[in-house]
């Protein structure tokens, strides 16, 4: 069961992150999941949008998130957005691309905020704004289209909403809601959903067939189990 | 022992070459070299098993290669020593241990790896523990 999704976000210059992801995750054409989360917890300041194979990009995620916090208790200090890169890449590199995980990492730290994408093989970039997945082209002609240095949180949030949208729209392997993950200094505020884009719709008409449709020829009267009586009872051992 | 702390290679090697006795006609002789798994011989391993299967141990040469350059040989010598010791600590025979002294060394105490998630011994299994992490060299 893998997603081919996307997930975006932006780096502001407001002091946060903003992370935004679909919510479809697919099964070859199939869609197996309509309201899947994509935006992981990593620590209390970092989150994680994963595209790629649902199962690698959960478990991955999960595992980092554990290093962090033991991490966490060793040092006694908050856990920094590096530190999660770090481990992620060192940890798809030693499989050597055979978990397809594609992953935005972002969140904010005492070196203020910071994006980061990391790709299955362990390559990471640092940038402003990045997108990947099925949808990623989409959603990045809208980042190219409506960046700019010095947004504000409502701009950002705006911008990745538009970038999703776009993604959901024009591709098939993205689709029904967008959610938004904005992390700033001291909280995080997760929008689940942010909006819906696909609604499932209604059924137009009745398709119940009314009592009559089929024409009785003849019947039998079946007699119920309790009216049965029990003559003889023994029971035995399985060897 | 320049050479005992040089950065191994990464790169797959060919798996370890099974010489078989064969007797009359070429056959494998069973009686000499045991039966012949022809499965295991003809179907393609996975292209991550060798590097798997020695990543602990190519980690560990790697730090100590590092620390002898850096600092030289005392120290990957007294850290090589000190683990090897640890590793025969342990109970009776049969009696589970933890193991503190060597997860330490092996800097598996502070961490969580795939090996605590997936696979590990059920509390049920009669194996004894310590034949798990076992110190290859």
């Amino acid at each position: 069961n893998s997603t081919k999704n996307q997930s975006s976000g932006i780096n502001a210059e407001y002091g946060g992150v903003v992370l935004g992801a679909d919510t479809r995750a697919t099964g070859g054409s199939i869609v197996c999941d309509l309201n899947c989360e994509k935006i992981h917890y990593i620590a209390d300041n970092v989150y994680c949008c994963g595209a790629g194979t649902a199962a690698d990009t959960e478990f991955t995620t999960k595992m980092i998130s554990s290093k962090m916090e033991l991490l966490k208790l060793r040092t006694g200090r908050e856990g920094r957005v590096i530190s999660a890169l770090r481990m992620l890449k060192q940890y798809l590199f030693r499989y050597q691309g055979h978990i397809s995980a594609a992953l935005v990492l972002g969140g904010v730290d005492v070196n203020g905020p910071a994006l980061y994408t990391v790709y299955p093989h362990g390559s990471t970039d640092k940038l402003p704004y990045v997108t990947m997945g099925s949808g990623s082209l989409a959603a990045m002609s809208v980042f190219e289209d409506g960046f700019k240095m010095g947004m504000n949180e409502e701009e950002a949030k705006n911008l990745v909403f538009h970038a999703i949208r776009a993604g959901i729209v024009n591709d098939l392997g993205s689709g029904s809601n967008v959610d938004i993950t904005v992390i700033r200094k001291g909280n995080v505020e997760v929008f689940r959903p942010y909006q819906v884009v696909c609604k499932k719709s209604e059924r137009a008409g009745d398709y119940t067939f009314p009592v009559g449709t089929t024409v009785v020829t003849s019947s039998t009267e079946m007699v119920p189990f309790s009216a049965l009586t029990v003559t003889d009872e023994e029971v035995m051992e399985i060897s | 022992m320049e050479k005992q702390f040089e950065i191994p290679s990464l790169r797959p090697s060919a798996g370890p070459k099974v010489t078989t006795t064969t007797g009359t006609f070429g056959v494998v002789d069973t009686l000499r070299s045991g039966f012949v798994n022809t499965r295991s011989e003809l179907t393609a391993r996975h292209p991550l098993e060798q590097s798997e299967a020695l990543y602990d141990f190519n980690q560990q040469k790697i730090r100590l290669g590092m620390a002898n350059k850096i600092t030289g040989s005392a120290l990957p010598l007294t850290i090589q020593a000190e683990r090897a010791c640890a590793a025969r600590i342990g109970r009776l025979p049969g009696l589970r241990s933890s193991r503190l002294h060597f997860e330490v060394f092996a800097g598996t105490d502070e961490t969580i790896t795939i090996e605590d998630v997936f696979d590990t011994p059920s509390p049920w299994d009669e194996e004894p523990q310590y034949t798990r992490c076992n110190n290859t060299a």
